[in-house]
């Protein structure tokens, strides 16, 4: 399968006023020890600032490696990575300043201390003065609803208050990038919600790009700008999310729902029916759209009721399984 | 959710600050980050340091009873004291050094930490502070306790400020080659374990070096704080000068031990945190 990219635009949002990329990844590459198999093979990405950019791909794809290898804490095997510019290897101190991380599976903060206690850690850390570091860590906890909280161990914070501390660590500097690995995992649909709702809050107020992935479709297609889907290491789709969607949108497949449980019903051939919970779905692909009335005529013959008629349209999570499951180029 | 309060930022969207530059201020200011953070996350535990005093007082009374035969021999213990706090040191610093390190690259906040513009050797300093201080904090304790409990005391002499600044620099040294071994590999904990057993063994916390065969007190010369302690008791109970134990070897070993220690423990780190990065261990083994 053929790599189903298009070169970015320029983002409307506020903070996309500067010409270079916010995220810059050419030929990257990334090989573990002594194995053959590379985790991450010669992608190569580019990121407008202000844009929220969905990093999709089933687990082991590369997704971790590759914002590990932007954040610092991992070697490319050859390729370069930049940060608003910066190289992450070459200016590994001018990068530190671009971005703020919360990365999967890891606890990102410390839960022996209070979230104030935190985020004024992790500011100084990032090179803030004190006064600086308290101003914006009020800022955050109010913002995040932790504020009457602050003082209070991490440790016995729920699951959800714990990533919204991590969320707020990683913008403590205000950094114009966010790298968000699994930032929703293990969240209950009210504490995804408000982490949704941030990441949708930063990107459009306040002019960050946003590096997000995340196995949840529901968050990629209501936030991201755009997607890239990695599998095996290799980058098989890059577009603005609508011209993904649109891309994969199955003109000549229809899908028909009748009231009640008919499984008896007699079909045109191409069409097939299923039951679910008292409605009968009958879908099927056809080449002439005549098929299509053939069917309600015979659907009327034996009194069923239609209840309606459309045109399929992929979710994300169709158009996701469809890239994951093609075929692999040579 | 409540709404975002306006941008700290003027120009959202723009690159952030690169003005960030390791000066002593700057890394002063990220090792006291470092510090305070460590100082928190052990004092918010603080039953394991009490046990750990209890322990260390008991231990070392309960020792050099067995060593007097059922007896404390009192002409035994200011030797044994300089010793007997050497080691705690550089076990219970190396202890909380270790410890915590493992503990946070296995949680993650380890790789956290390094996303800092400041290099990562800064604030493994801040972290070896931590570490020394709690060490410093049953060291003392461990060697008053006994003094008041006995009677004993340690004739105070400048000169011996200096072999004993020396233990201190070895035991941070070793300390740090410690952590740095614990970048690589959770197994840093039997290392922990054989060294420091073989510290307290023949540093002279028992008895004193010149009590042991020849041949041992050359291999327990190898172990760190060994050297430092044999220098230190020279000149608080030997009347030897700084000039003597320079004379006779003492000093020039214990100088060439604590550089070397020092050296390979910075080479060590670099090693290892070069191949963490490389290796993707970072932020797990």
């Amino acid at each position: 399968m053929s790599t189903q990219t298009q070169a970015p635009a320029g983002s409307d949002r506020p903070g996309a006023v500067t010409a270079t990329p916010a995220i810059e990844i050419s030929g990257l590459t990334k090989t573990y020890g002594s194995s053959d198999t590379p985790s991450v093979n010669n992608i190569s990405l580019s990121v407008p600032a202000g844009t929220v950019f969905g990093f999709l791909g089933p687990n082991g794809a590369g997704k971790t490696t590759t914002i590990k290898i932007l954040a610092g804490l991992l070697a490319a095997t050859s390729g370069k990575t930049l940060l608003n510019g910066y190289d992450v290897t070459r200016r590994r101190s001018a990068t530190m300043q671009q971005f703020g991380a919360v990365l999967e599976g890891s606890r990102n903060v410390y839960w022996t201390l209070s979230a104030w206690q935190n985020l004024l850690y992790f500011g100084r850390l990032k090179g803030m003065r004190g006064a600086d570091a308290r101003d914006r860590a009020e800022e955050l906890l109010k913002g995040l609803d932790l504020w009457e909280r602050r003082d209070e161990k991490v440790g016995g914070y729920s699951r959800g208050m714990q990533q919204k501390v991590a969320v707020a660590a990683a913008l403590i500097a205000d950094p114009p990038i966010v790298l968000l690995d699994e930032p929703t995992i293990g969240l209950d649909v009210e504490a995804t919600r408000t982490v949704m709702e941030w990441i949708r809050t930063m990107a459009r107020d306040r002019g960050k790009t946003v590096l997000l992935t995340t196995h949840q479709m529901n968050v990629v297609e209501e936030l991201c700008d755009r997607v890239a889907v990695i599998r095996k290491g290799e980058v098989v789709a890059d577009l603005p999310t609508d011209q993904l969607l649109a891309q994969f949108r199955e003109r000549d497949k229809y899908e028909v729902r009748v009231e009640g449980n008919l499984p008896e019903l007699s079909l045109p051939s191409g069409f097939t029916a299923r039951s679910v919970e008292g409605t009968t779905i009958i879908s099927g692909r056809v080449s002439d759209p005549q098929q299509v009335y053939t069917l309600v005529d015979r659907l009327r013959d034996q009194h069923a009721v239609v209840q309606s008629l459309s045109q399929v349209q992929p979710d994300l999570e169709d158009v996701f399984m469809g890239l994951i499951k093609a075929p692999a180029h040579d | 959710m409540t709404s975002v309060a306006p941008a700290a930022t003027e120009r959202p969207g723009r690159p952030a600050r690169t003005d960030w530059k390791l000066t002593p201020r700057t890394g002063l200011s990220v090792m006291r980050a470092e510090v305070r953070k460590g100082l928190l996350s052990q004092l918010a535990h603080p039953v394991g340091h009490i046990i750990m005093l209890v322990i260390s007082t008991v231990l070392y009374l309960g020792m050099q009873y067995v060593m007097g035969q059922g007896t404390l021999r009192r002409e035994l213990i200011p030797e044994t004291l300089v010793a007997i706090s050497g080691y705690w040191f550089l076990h219970y610093g190396s202890l909380v050094m270790v410890a915590d390190l493992v503990e946070e690259k296995r949680g993650g906040t380890y790789s956290q930490s390094h996303m800092s513009p400041a290099p990562p050797w800064v604030f493994m300093l801040g972290r070896l502070v931590t570490a020394s201080l709690m060490g410093l904090m049953v060291a003392v304790v461990a060697t008053l306790v006994p003094m008041l409990v006995t009677g004993v005391t340690i004739p105070l002499k400048a000169a011996a400020l200096v072999p004993y600044a020396l233990v201190v620099v070895n035991v941070l040294a070793f300390t740090f080659v410690l952590a740095a071994i614990a970048v690589s590999s959770p197994m840093v904990g039997a290392l922990h374990s054989l060294f420091t057993s073989l510290v307290i063994l023949l540093n002279g916390s028992m008895m004193p070096l010149a009590l042991y065969p020849d041949w041992l007190a050359v291999v327990a010369r190898f172990l760190p704080t060994t050297l430092g302690v044999e220098a230190t008791t020279k000149v608080l109970f030997d009347g030897k000068s700084l000039g003597d134990i320079w004379s006779d070897g003492t000093l020039p070993w214990l100088l060439a031990y604590t550089f070397a220690l020092v050296l390979f423990g910075g080479w060590l780190f670099s090693r290892n945190h070069r191949r963490a990065v490389r290796d993707g261990r970072l932020g797990q083994y």
